[in-house]
This record gives structure tokens, sequence and C-alpha cells, in this order.
């Protein structure tokens, strides 16, 4: 009797909670969204022995508040953070996406792994200090962050409320090129050498997920253009060599011009294209194993550079430059 | 206007129920050789039912929208791994690109041609006794929308031949005096509707429209003809959706052109296709051949 009066109460409910579910559980159309684990970009090494190794990634800017805040509740959130991520190892450049296990640290464990333990308080510094060393900021991976003061000083005019320049730039991370505008480029006579390569390797971990057309096109090992010599003139950018580079091997590049960015974007290259692999896949940059976070053309190249440009799976996580790719 | 056309004589079912499914499957099957049977197919009916102003039509207002949309996805698109020529911007001009251009404007030009001929023969009262039965109200809306066009077009031509026979002509004169008498003309028109409606909504009271029970005469036999012109449109429809699903008639232009081989059954969808489309075209002269040895002979 109750049943039947009251049977559709209970059942809606069901419906929308195992809809929700199954729409958690599908979550986007891409190799690392599927799951139950909420999945976050992971830091670098929190063991300070493995941290130097960790050239390739800079860490999330989020989880790493910078370090002049002294507030307890700051310290203890990013000793928590640090503590209870685990390491997912990116020395490969082609680092696993599926790393769930941080939903499962609780704040509990990470309290009583605290330097100081259960018992007995740390002054603010000391904890400052312990954070510090948990999260093995050392100089390198400090620098890896964005500069405001080195980004300024090297000549970008960023906006004091956005942190930005007017392309939407973050800072560059200090000892890295900031973006030069095409606009003003000048190119000189001057003949230089520079590197350039392009792999589509991280498709051949998702094979499931590229466009079934498209398989044949993925080369057995991943290299679309072998790592080659090519020469260029000083003042050109990335974007100039690999059009100029394309076309002299032959290989199919499309690339369309966004004026908010003052830069060229390149959709596909051997007719792999973005989101062809998942709606998180595209191409990627990398100069000299860092992941510039402008455009290629704005990115001016200097002799015995390295360019590698690298097909993405995964927002950049599975290639080493998954921090770039944030807001 | 009534069609002299056979194909148009047969139970407006039939006459749905053909264009329904050829429009399906100009819009859904991207087969090159499916397309230039499409579009074949429709010129030729089109010329049937339209004579030579259809030739016309089809020459200036089709072939440069067609071009247009075959030269747009070069511009656009420029995915494909047979690489022609380098673009100014420095993107490739692919052959794919050019070829999936030519496609969608095929397919666009037959659409078109398909529907003009829709047009010469679904008249609205087919529409209506069609449609009647399942959404009343609106296909009574559709079928005074309808009715109301042309008469409009004729009354406006009366008035304007009147006017310019007392001297207010539209045609002539300073561009002033052309936009005072247009705008005599219109606002005859608009009082003219505003009454027809008015004398349309009595005249349809009068006559029951909208009482409960009230029957509709219709000139519609389903006959034996119908019968077998149904069987073999569903028997056409029901072997190429097969077909399409089993694969037979895949085509995909990038990266690379390619599709099933023309093997014996791929080969059977495409001629099924070519018969379905031709349908109108080889009943109409079947019955004009008949007629032609009738007529001869007495």
């Amino acid at each position: 009797m109750w049943w039947k009066k009251n049977k559709w109460k209970v059942v809606v409910p069901v419906l929308i909670a195992a809809a929700l579910a199954a729409a958690f559980y599908l979550g986007g159309d891409a190799p690392s969204l599927r799951g139950w684990s909420v999945k976050e970009t992971a830091p670098a090494q929190t063991q300070s022995e493995t941290t130097a190794s960790a050239t390739e990634t800079a860490p999330e800017t989020e989880t790493r508040p910078p370090e002049t805040e002294t507030s307890a509740a700051a310290e203890e959130t990013r000793q928590e953070t640090a503590a209870g991520t685990t390491a997912a190892p990116e020395t490969t450049a082609r680092a696993e996406t599926a790393a769930p296990e941080k939903v499962t640290q609780k704040a509990g464990s990470a309290v009583a792994s605290r330097p100081g333990g259960t018992t007995g308080g740390m002054s603010a510094a000391e904890k400052e200090s312990a954070a510090a060393a948990i999260a093995g900021e050392t100089a390198a991976s400090a620098a890896a962050q964005g500069s405001e003061s080195y980004s300024e000083q090297q000549g970008m005019r960023l906006d004091p409320k956005t942190v930005r320049d007017k392309y939407q730039t973050e800072p560059v991370p200090e000892g890295k090129p900031v973006p030069v505008d095409p606009q003003g480029a000048v190119i000189t006579d001057k003949a230089c050498t520079c590197t350039i390569s392009i792999s589509c390797a991280a498709i051949l971990d998702n094979m499931g997920w590229l466009v079934a057309d498209k398989k044949e096109l993925v080369p057995e090992d991943g290299w679309i253009l072998k790592p080659m010599q090519t020469t260029f003139y000083e003042g050109e950018s990335v974007f100039n060599v690999l059009l100029r580079t394309c076309k002299q091997q032959g290989i199919h590049m499309e690339y369309e011009n966004t004026p908010v960015y003052n830069s060229a974007y390149i959709e596909g290259i051997h007719n792999l294209y973005e989101f062809d692999c998942g709606e998180l896949s595209g191409w990627m940059y990398r100069v000299n194993d860092w992941f510039p976070n402008y455009g290629c053309s704005r990115y001016a190249l200097k002799d015995g550079d390295t360019v590698a440009w690298v097909y993405t799976c995964d927002l950049g996580s599975d290639v080493g430059g998954g921090s770039v790719s944030g807001g | 206007m009534q069609n002299r056309d056979t194909f148009s004589g047969y139970h407006p079912i039939i006459n749905f129920l053909f264009f329904g499914l050829v429009l399906v499957f100009s819009m859904c099957l991207t087969h090159p050789v499916c397309l230039a049977v499409s579009l074949s197919s429709a010129l030729a009916y089109s010329l049937y039912l339209r004579g030579r102003r259809a030739a016309r039509a089809a020459l200036r207002y089709l072939l440069p929208m067609a071009l247009l949309a075959a030269v747009i996805n070069t511009a656009f698109s420029h995915e494909g791994e047979t690489i022609l020529a380098y673009l100014p911007s420095g993107n490739p001009l692919t052959l794919e690109s050019v070829a999936y251009g030519l496609a969608a404007a095929a397919m666009l030009a037959s659409v078109v041609t398909w529907f003009s001929c829709y047009n010469e023969v679904m008249t609205s009262d087919k529409f209506v006794y069609l449609f009647g039965r399942v959404i009343p109200a609106l296909s009574l809306v559709l079928s005074m929308t309808l009715r109301f066009v042309p008469k409009f077009n004729a009354q406006i031509r009366v008035v304007s031949e009147a006017q310019r026979c007392v001297g207010r002509d539209a045609s002539e004169g300073s561009v002033w005096r052309r936009a005072k008498n247009g705008v005599t003309i219109l606002s005859i028109m608009i009082t003219w509707s505003l009454e027809n409606a008015i004398e349309t909504a009595d005249s349809m009271r009068s006559r029951g429209y909208g009482l409960p029970g009230r029957t509709a005469f219709s000139i519609y036999r389903f006959d034996d003809r119908d019968r077998a012109a149904l069987g073999w449109l569903l028997f056409c429809g029901a072997y190429l959706v097969a077909g399409w699903i089993a694969g037979g008639l895949s085509w995909r232009y990038y990266p690379t052109m390619r599709g099933t081989a023309l093997t014996a059954f791929p080969v059977s969808f495409l001629l099924a296709y070519l018969a379905l489309c031709l349908t109108p075209v080889i009943l109409n002269c079947r019955e004009d051949r008949k007629w032609k040895r009738l007529t001869s002979a007495a």
C-alpha cells in the first residue's frame, strides 16, 4: 500500500542518482577522464632526492602557494596536500595518466606524518621550512614557476589585475625567454641552426581512443619527423621554422591564426588533428625541455635550440607539459 | 496547379513516401556515386516536370551556388593527404578538401532540386489529406497559409494593373512618386488581406469547419497500382537501409578518399538507389509510351 503510493518518490531519486553516477564515471571524452576517481595533475616529486631529475614538470601553482604566505592554515593545507599526494613519477616523458591515489589519502594520515607529529607544535617559520623541504622546492623547481619581476624586467607588460600580458600570457619563469610578438619581429640574414622533431608517440598508448580512420596515419615508432637539423634566420619564430620544415619535408600541417593570443594555432600535423584522440588531445611544442605557455609564433628561436612538437592525449600531462595548460 | 504527370496521379502517400526516402538518402549517403545518382535523377525529374524553365533555373542558380560551396570548403578545410599546392597563407590545398567541397555542393544541389520537384507534385490538398487526421489544427493552418500566398499574388497583380490604369503607376516616374504609389498599393493590399481573412473565417464557420463529426471529401483512392508502387518503394528503402547499416555504401573523404570495394553487393545497392531515384521518371515514361500508342492507334 505504502509502496504503491510512494513508488515514484523512491524510484525517481534512484534513477537520478544512477544517471549522475554514470555521467561521473563516463567523465569526459578522453582517456584520463574515465573512472571513479577524481584526478588531480600531480605536482613535482615530494621526495627531495628525485626532484632534481624532474626537469620536465613545473609544479601546479594552485597547490604551491608562494613561500611568502605565513598563515598557519596555509601551512597545514600545503603540508596535507604535499604529504597526501602520492608521487606519480614524472621522470619519463610519457607518464601514466591514471593517478587516482590522491583521493584516498585522508587528513588524519597527513597529520600523523607531520614532522612535529600529533604532539608538539611548530613555529610558523619551522612549519614553512618543513613544508618546503617536504615539497622539495629546490632552486630548480622554484625557477620553473612564473616570475613576475623577471618577466617585467625582460619586457613583458603585465596587467596588474590579472597578472598576465595583453595576450593572456602568464609570467615566464626565470631564465626563459619572454614572448616576442611576430608583428615587430626583425628577421636578419644571420643563419643559425636548430633541431626540430615531430612526434605523436602519445597516441601509441591510446590507440583505442583514436578516430578509426586515422589509425593508419600513426607511424610505428611515433616519429612523424625524426630530430633533424635545420637552418633558420635570427628573429624567426618556432612557427616560421615549423611551416617551412613541413613544406620542405612534404608533411601536412594546418594552422589557424588566433588574434586573441596573437599567435598561430597548430590544428593538425600529418592529418592528426586536435581532439582526434579524445577531447584532451592536441599539439604542444617544447623548446629545450621547456613547454612555453604562449603560442609558437611568439617564441623567438636562438641558435642551437631544440624544438620538439609532441602530440598529447591528456592536455600535456602525458608528455611532461601538464602544468602549462592552465587558464 | 495540377500536374499532368502520372506520378502525381498516384495516391498521396506514395508521393510523400518517395520524396521522404529520396531526401533522407540524398542527405545521408555521401558516396560520390550515390550523390551523382541523386543529382542526375533530381535534374531529370525536374526537367520532365517543368521543362526548359527548370534547365534555365538550374544553370543560373544551382551551378554557381554549388561551385561556391565547393570553393568555400577548400578555403576553410585543409585536411587531407594529397597536397596539391600551398595557399598564400601557408595552409595546404588538398585534393580531399576539393573533393569534399564538390560532394557537399552536389548534395546541396540535389536536395534543392528534389524540393522543387516536391513543390510541383505535392500540392497542399494532398498534404492536408495526409496529415489532416494526424495534426488537424496544424494542417488546417498550413492549408490556409498555402492557399493565401497565391491569392495574394494574384490580387496584387489586379490592384497594380487597376492603379496603372488610373495613372498611379508604380513602375514609372521619379523615385519619390514610385514609392508613394507603391505604398498606396501596399495599404490597399493590407486592407484586402484583413477583409479577405474575415470573409474566409465567416465562410468556414458557416460551412461547419471545426465542428466535431465534420467529414471531408477526398478524391484519392488506394488502388492496385498504388499497392504495387508502395511495395516497390518499401523494398528499395529497406534494401538501401540494410546496405547502409552493413557498410556497403560507406565512403570517407579524410584523410584519404576510400570506400568499400565495388564488388557485387555494393554495386547492387547503387543500382537499387538508381532505380529508386528514377522511379517517377520511369513511371511517367511508361505511361507516356502507352498513351502515345493508344492515341496513334486511334
